[in-house]
């Protein structure tokens, strides 16, 4: 395995990991007796958010520490066309995501429902086009 | 057969080249080891200019490398 096919897969996992903790983090409600939040939600994600990023800088490390020279070697044609085609499937991905939050605004007027979908949109879009390189990395 | 519709010689080209390995070719044309094993499977069409550098590692002429699959249509 490549380490741009590693680096995708690194990606992938952790962005995951980071878009359930995101969404957790807004059910994630503990109060003290007198009913106020003893963890901020929003402080919370930020933390996941900090810990995503990383999370992915050490993964990357090792990975990189594994195959130096593999790592060093600037993206070739095939992987800059592989980048290329996932990141056009993630675009669309997006723009449907983006869709589906203006939908979700004009049904319930929220602009905290427009943020979170915004927000969910593009990581799942991200998601998309992480694993879409895994798929075109994996077909050869 | 590969799906795509350009043969190769590329691994026979390897073998007459001393075992030559895929990743010395890579290291050759300066692209990554697993394009190389995507072009010889027949998975991967390379651009013109990464032909001719895979012929120039060999040594040969363009066409003894690489043939265009006879009545071979376009690619929908």
């Amino acid at each position: 395995m490549s380490f741009r096919e590693k680096s995708a897969w690194i990606s992938f996992v952790c962005l995951l990991l980071l878009t359930l903790g995101v969404v957790f983090s807004q059910h994630f409600h503990t109060h003290d007796a007198q009913g106020n939040d003893v963890v901020n939600p929003l402080h919370l994600a930020l933390a996941i958010f900090v810990g995503f990023i990383v999370l992915q800088v050490v993964l990357h490390l090792i990975v990189a520490a594994q195959s130096p020279k593999d790592a060093r070697t600037p993206k070739d044609e095939r992987e800059r066309f592989i980048e290329l085609r996932a990141a056009r499937i993630g675009f669309y991905s997006l723009v449907v995501g983006e869709l589906i939050a203006m939908a979700a605004f004009h049904a319930h007027g929220r602009a905290g429902t427009l943020m979170w979908t915004v927000l969910l949109a593009i990581f799942i879009a991200w998601l998309i086009k992480l694993g879409s390189e895994i798929v075109l990395y994996r077909r050869g | 057969m590969s799906s795509l519709p350009i043969d190769n010689n590329i691994r026979r080209l390897r073998f007459e080249h001393g075992e030559m390995t895929q990743q010395a070719l890579a290291e050759k044309v300066g692209v990554t080891r697993q394009t190389i094993n995507a072009i010889e499977l027949g998975k991967y069409s390379p651009s013109l200019e990464v032909a001719f550098r895979i012929a120039a590692a060999f040594n040969a002429p363009l066409d003894q490398v690489f043939q265009y699959r006879k009545g071979a249509g376009p690619q929908t």
